[in-house]
């Protein structure tokens, strides 16, 4: 598995990578979220582990359960993460870590280090055994409600270390605080390379014209990916450019609002005949792909983001993207270079003109995002970081490791 | 060949740390950059070109004082700071906050960022590596530094200067052909004025018309 990706990424992160797993030979790491399939850690975490293992490194990934009262709280606890209000009691707490606290007696917590994704398991730390614990936040928390981040820091700080996607979203808790993007992965589904006849297939799966120029969004259907302000962009472009929209996402196991905004998005889009709202199953991997593909201009216009992987997705497929300027998108989108950051509609409905007006500017664009994903975005860069966190973190106090 | 020291390309990886320090004006930014650790001032300035070098400053302050402030003058001034020229971290901070004062002694009132475009205080862990390849004459080194990634090139041509005061690459020829001429070539490219592979192709130019030239000497 590892010599595919030779090919692929900078060798300097396959060098390092095994390098440190040298270091790290048998010892076990045990990863921690709360969902099997849909969303982006979930995606990771199933390509990351075997490479992990094949690496010599003991990797293990657990799921932990919950009923539908906790992540109903998990997803409240998302939502004012990221700034919305809502409301809490101390019962919800409790319920979130007597879930927790369950949990913690099905699976097996011995680990040399333990990676827990996301406030869901955060609170799992409370029965640590030996070995590093670091938690892994994957979402915007730089304006959260503060009642709901003051109580979740107290399960945090007491991890050895946490890792952010952005710097913007640390926080001062007194522990060691690494910063690591997320990643694609270039050989998966979802990003290899496909043959003409696999892109038409999907499009005419899905009755899509390939007549017109065609806008996409890939995201889960939730309010803060705006797929609603993404119809204003697609009415904005279609006075003078005739085109159609295709939004698209699966719907994740955590997530119960999915079916709410994949409601309010096909009464906005109705009576519409070029737009094209589509739930996909979980799994659909090499449809998203072939719609990446397939797509002339492709948008992540998010008004909040954990990092918008998308982004990269597109990119590393040589896209035109156009992202808000929230969460990790600015660091995957170079404004003017690698794509274009945008603030409204009417920012992201003129940038969408201006690429389908000059497709020269947008294969340029297209080409430097490809090879910028190279560089930051692919998987071995994210499990190059991971194995530097825990060696760095057994090795405190060393700001240069000579390996 | 005997005896002739091989050059043995290594590569450096960073992980970035967060200190948990923002600023969101010039004085706070000053009195933060008084504060935080020699790491976080090194990744700030001399770790900037490992970025990519998309962008017209040549440090994260002189970036954020532009862009996130709006400072023309301040970006230019911090822009013009070279990292390298100081003994040591400690006068490279010195310098640093001598332009913060008095850009600050000299306004009536600084701008603040925008909320979420304060300036972020980071410092990092530092992995340095071999990547496997040695070469031990001029026509060998070529095709390394040819093909080798980009952030081998940063590690001799940048990082360096923080452990010589120079660049490996000249440092190497110098002390191993006693090429002073040559080596002075590569000294002299301006390391703020390039993209690595800018650098990289300088650097090839270079020790293609000094070996095209030890061909002519030898074949008379």
């Amino acid at each position: 598995m590892i010599s595919q990706y030779s090919q692929i990424v900078p060798t300097g992160d396959v060098l390092l990578m095994q390098k440190l797993a040298e270091k790290l030979k048998g010892r076990s790491f045990l990863h921690i979220n709360s969902t099997k399939a849909g969303g982006g850690v979930a995606e990771i975490l199933h390509r990351m582990v075997p490479i992990l293992a094949e690496l010599g490194i003991d990797a293990r990934w657990e799921v932990l359960e919950g009923d539908q009262r906790f992540y109903d709280i998990t997803k409240k606890i998302h939502n004012t993460l990221q700034g919305n209000v809502e409301t809490f009691t101390k019962n919800m707490w409790d319920h979130h870590y007597e879930i927790n606290r369950s949990n913690s007696g099905k699976i097996s917590l011995d680990a040399d280090a333990v990676l827990i994704h996301d406030p869901q398991p955060a609170a799992l730390i409370e029965f640590r055994g030996k070995g590093k614990w670091i938690w892994r936040c994957h979402i915007d928390i730089s304006n959260p409600v503060k009642d709901t981040w003051n109580y979740l820091k107290r399960y945090c700080r007491k991890y050895d270390a946490a890792v952010f996607s952005v710097a913007r979203f640390a926080k001062a808790m007194g522990i060691d605080e690494f910063i690591i993007p997320p990643s694609i992965d270039p050989i998966s589904e979802k990003n290899m390379e496909l043959a003409t006849e696999e892109i038409r297939g999907t499009l005419d799966k899905f009755h899509l014209p390939q007549d017109r120029p065609m806008l996409l969004q890939i995201s889960r259907f939730d309010r803060f990916k705006d797929p609603t302000g993404v119809i204003k962009v697609y009415q904005s472009v279609k006075k003078y450019n005739d085109c159609i929209l295709v939004l698209a996402g699966s719907s994740a196991a955590d997530d119960p609002e999915g079916e709410i905004v994949l409601n309010e998005v096909k009464e906005f889009a109705a009576g519409d005949p070029d737009i094209y709202v589509l739930l996909l199953p979980p799994f659909s991997d090499k449809d998203i792909n072939a719609l990446q593909r397939a797509a002339t201009v492709v948008l992540q216009k998010s008004t909040k983001e954990g990092f918008g992987l998308t982004v990269s997705e597109a990119m590393w497929k040589g896209k035109p993207v156009i992202g808000g300027a929230v969460g990790g998108i600015p660091l995957q989108i170079v404004h003017s270079v690698t794509g274009f950051l945008v603030h409204s509609v009417e920012g992201a409905g003129f940038r969408v003109r201006q690429f389908l007006n000059n497709p020269d500017m947008a294969k340029r664009m297209g080409e430097k995002g490809r090879e910028y994903v190279r560089n930051n975005f692919l998987i071995t860069r994210q499990i190059r970081d991971y194995l530097s966190v825990w060696y760095a973190i057994e090795n405190k106090g060393r700001s240069v490791i000579d390996l | 060949m005997e005896g002739i020291k091989p050059f043995e390309f290594k590569q450096c990886v960073s992980i970035i740390k967060a200190t948990g320090r923002k600023a969101g004006d010039i004085q706070a930014l000053r009195n933060i950059m008084a504060e935080v650790s020699d790491e976080s001032i090194f990744h700030h300035t001399c770790q900037y070109f490992l970025k990519g070098h998309f962008l017209e400053y040549t440090n994260e302050f002189a970036q954020w004082a532009g862009e996130g402030l709006e400072e023309s003058a301040l970006s230019e001034r911090l822009s013009n700071i070279d990292p390298y020229g100081y003994k040591n971290i400690s006068d490279l901070r010195s310098e640093l906050l001598n332009v913060l004062d008095i850009c600050i002694s000299s306004l009536p009132k600084t701008r603040k960022a925008v909320a979420g475009g304060e300036f972020y205080f980071n410092e990092t862990i530092t992995f340095t590596f071999h990547i496997g390849l040695k070469v031990k004459n001029l026509a060998e080194f070529l095709l390394a530094v040819k093909y080798v990634e980009s952030a081998v090139i940063y590690y001799h041509f940048y990082e360096a200067r923080i452990r010589l005061g120079v660049d490996d690459f000249s440092a190497w020829i110098e002390q191993t052909f006693d090429k002073k001429k040559l080596a002075d070539r590569i000294r002299g490219i301006d390391p703020f004025m390039h993209s690595i592979e800018g650098i990289r192709e300088h650097i090839v130019e270079a020790l293609e018309e000094e070996i095209k030239k030890d061909m002519e000497a030898i074949s008379g």
